[in-house]
């Protein structure tokens, strides 16, 4: 049912964000970075942000931070950012799933 | 997502400090909840700063007590502040208000006439007829009639080639477009007599065609007629003929002045006081000013129309009066000297009929008084006289 679903998706050309709880990361130069579709904020610091999104955790290191943006499902940082990492849950999921 | 700050800054948001142990908790629920939250800035480990919609303020409130943070206000913008400041002060608004209605309702007169492209013609007769026609200064914009007014401009000057009236702002620009008279050319076909145009004493006439009626040296007056449009001839009748022909005259230019011995000079020292005064249509108000401490002044007055911008005329003059302060001196003329300045005052006053005429004779008369010189200046020039004039039958 699901991999019918996954292909009608395909046929239909939808997006992979849309049809899929896949987070969006769009960076805008040095110094921004848009995020869609998001869970929650796991910590905010001004050097960190800890997102958690469906598949898993964003980290966010940078310098002056801001969250300059945020609503329910979109959420625009702005600041110096070094690097972005992420913590995918849902190998570890499909590793355990695999047991 | 909300990125439209006009928007934001026009319905009104509150910047706000947020403290508390569980700030992610606080921001996750706000999401949660469709509270919008922008600007968010870390400030220390407890602390951050946010802004927020006035009208999801109240809802933080809830927030607040489950997370166990402290809202506070840090500063409010936008335009329902703005407006709340100002309901107060009613007669503020009152006033303001006032302001524009009484703008937008003078922009519907008619606050300046202004007429261009205009030489010979006196720009006051055209104002004059426009104002017959409803065009004046203080009447509705939307009552003037342009089609009129244009009509009768060209109906009552004959010297207005085209008229054009642009109504822009309160200002009323009549554009004319003069026209040159037409000369009044005499058809060779047609018979005529060269007639005299001002007195004088023929000294040479010269008849290409016509009868010469008069000789030289023969005084001549203005309508005489020098030439007759006809030929006779011993065998023949009365024949109508185009007459031709040049006739020079000595021509006699006189001026007189009376030169004062004692004449009083004006010098100006150069010291001008200034005053001021407003001008609401004939109700003039003077700005407090005493007069000038001058003893003897000349007073410039200058009007300045008001305008808002290029052409918006408000119907309020500002008139500046300029005192320029002079100190008379007495002069006393030799009688020598008065004759001079009789006759160069003479030649100026005569320049405009003498300008590029031959000058065969000058003759100055001085006749003395006990104050004065009377100086009479006598020019005899030698000119052409004669034009064509139409022989009526």
């Amino acid at each position: 049912m699901r991999r019918k679903a996954r292909k009608l998706d395909e046929i239909l050309e939808i997006p992979v964000e849309l049809s899929t709880n896949n987070p969006k990361i769009t960076i805008i130069g040095f110094e921004r970075v848009l995020i869609e579709n998001y869970k929650g904020i796991l910590e905010y610091q001004e050097y960190f942000i800890r997102l958690n999104t469906y598949i898993g955790i964003i980290n966010i290191n940078g310098f002056n931070l801001n969250l300059e943006e945020m609503t329910s499902d979109d959420l625009l940082i702005t600041g110096k950012i070094e690097s972005i990492d992420f913590e995918d849950l849902s190998e570890e999921d499909d590793a355990e799933n695999l047991k | 997502m909300n990125s439209n700050k006009l928007l934001q800054y026009i319905e009104g948001y509150v910047n706000i400090v947020v403290e508390g142990y569980y700030i992610e908790r606080f921001i996750n629920i706000c999401s949660n909840k469709q509270i919008d939250l922008w600007n968010l800035k870390r400030i220390d480990s407890i602390t951050i700063n946010a802004s927020i919609k006035i009208s999801e303020f109240k809802k933080l409130k809830q927030i607040c007590k489950k997370t166990k943070c402290k809202v506070k206000i840090k500063n409010k913008k936008g335009l329902p502040f703005i407006v709340r400041k100002y309901k107060k002060r009613k007669v503020f608004i009152g006033f303001l208000l006032l302001i524009i209605i009484v703008i937008i309702s003078l922009s519907n007169f008619v606050w300046n006439i202004d007429v261009e492209g205009t030489t010979s013609i006196n720009p006051q007769e055209i104002i004059n007829i426009a104002k017959e026609e409803g065009l004046d200064i203080g009447k509705l914009k939307g009552s003037i009639d342009t089609k009129k007014v244009i009509n009768q401009i060209r109906l009552k000057r004959d010297d207005v080639a085209w008229a054009g009236i642009e109504i822009k702002g309160t200002n009323v620009k009549i554009k004319i477009a003069e026209a040159d008279k037409k000369p009044e050319i005499i058809d060779e076909s047609e018979f005529c007599n060269i007639v005299a145009d001002k007195d004088g004493i023929i000294s040479k006439v010269s008849a290409r065609n016509g009868t010469p009626l008069v000789k030289q040296g023969d005084v001549v007056k203005k309508g005489d007629i020098i030439i007759a449009g006809w030929l006779e001839g011993k065998y023949t009748d009365k024949q109508y003929v185009h007459s031709q022909g040049e006739v020079t005259a000595k021509v006699y230019y006189t001026s007189t002045q009376n030169v004062e011995l004692k004449e009083v000079q004006k010098i100006e020292t150069g010291n001008i006081d200034k005053s001021y005064a407003i001008k609401v249509n004939n109700f003039q108000i003077n700005l407090p000013k005493t007069l000038p401490k001058f003893q003897k002044y000349d007073t410039i007055e200058t009007n300045k129309k008001l305008k808002l911008f290029s052409d918006f005329y408000l119907p309020i003059e500002i008139v500046e009066k300029e005192y320029k302060e002079y100190e008379e001196t007495t002069i006393i003329h030799s009688i020598e000297e008065a004759k001079q300045i009789g006759i160069d005052r003479a030649a100026e006053q005569l320049q405009e009929n003498l300008k590029d005429k031959k000058i065969t004779n000058k003759e100055v008369k001085v006749k003395s008084e006990p104050n004065s010189v009377e100086v009479e200046v006598i020019y005899e020039v030698e000119e052409k006289i004669g034009i064509e004039e139409k022989i009526v039958f």
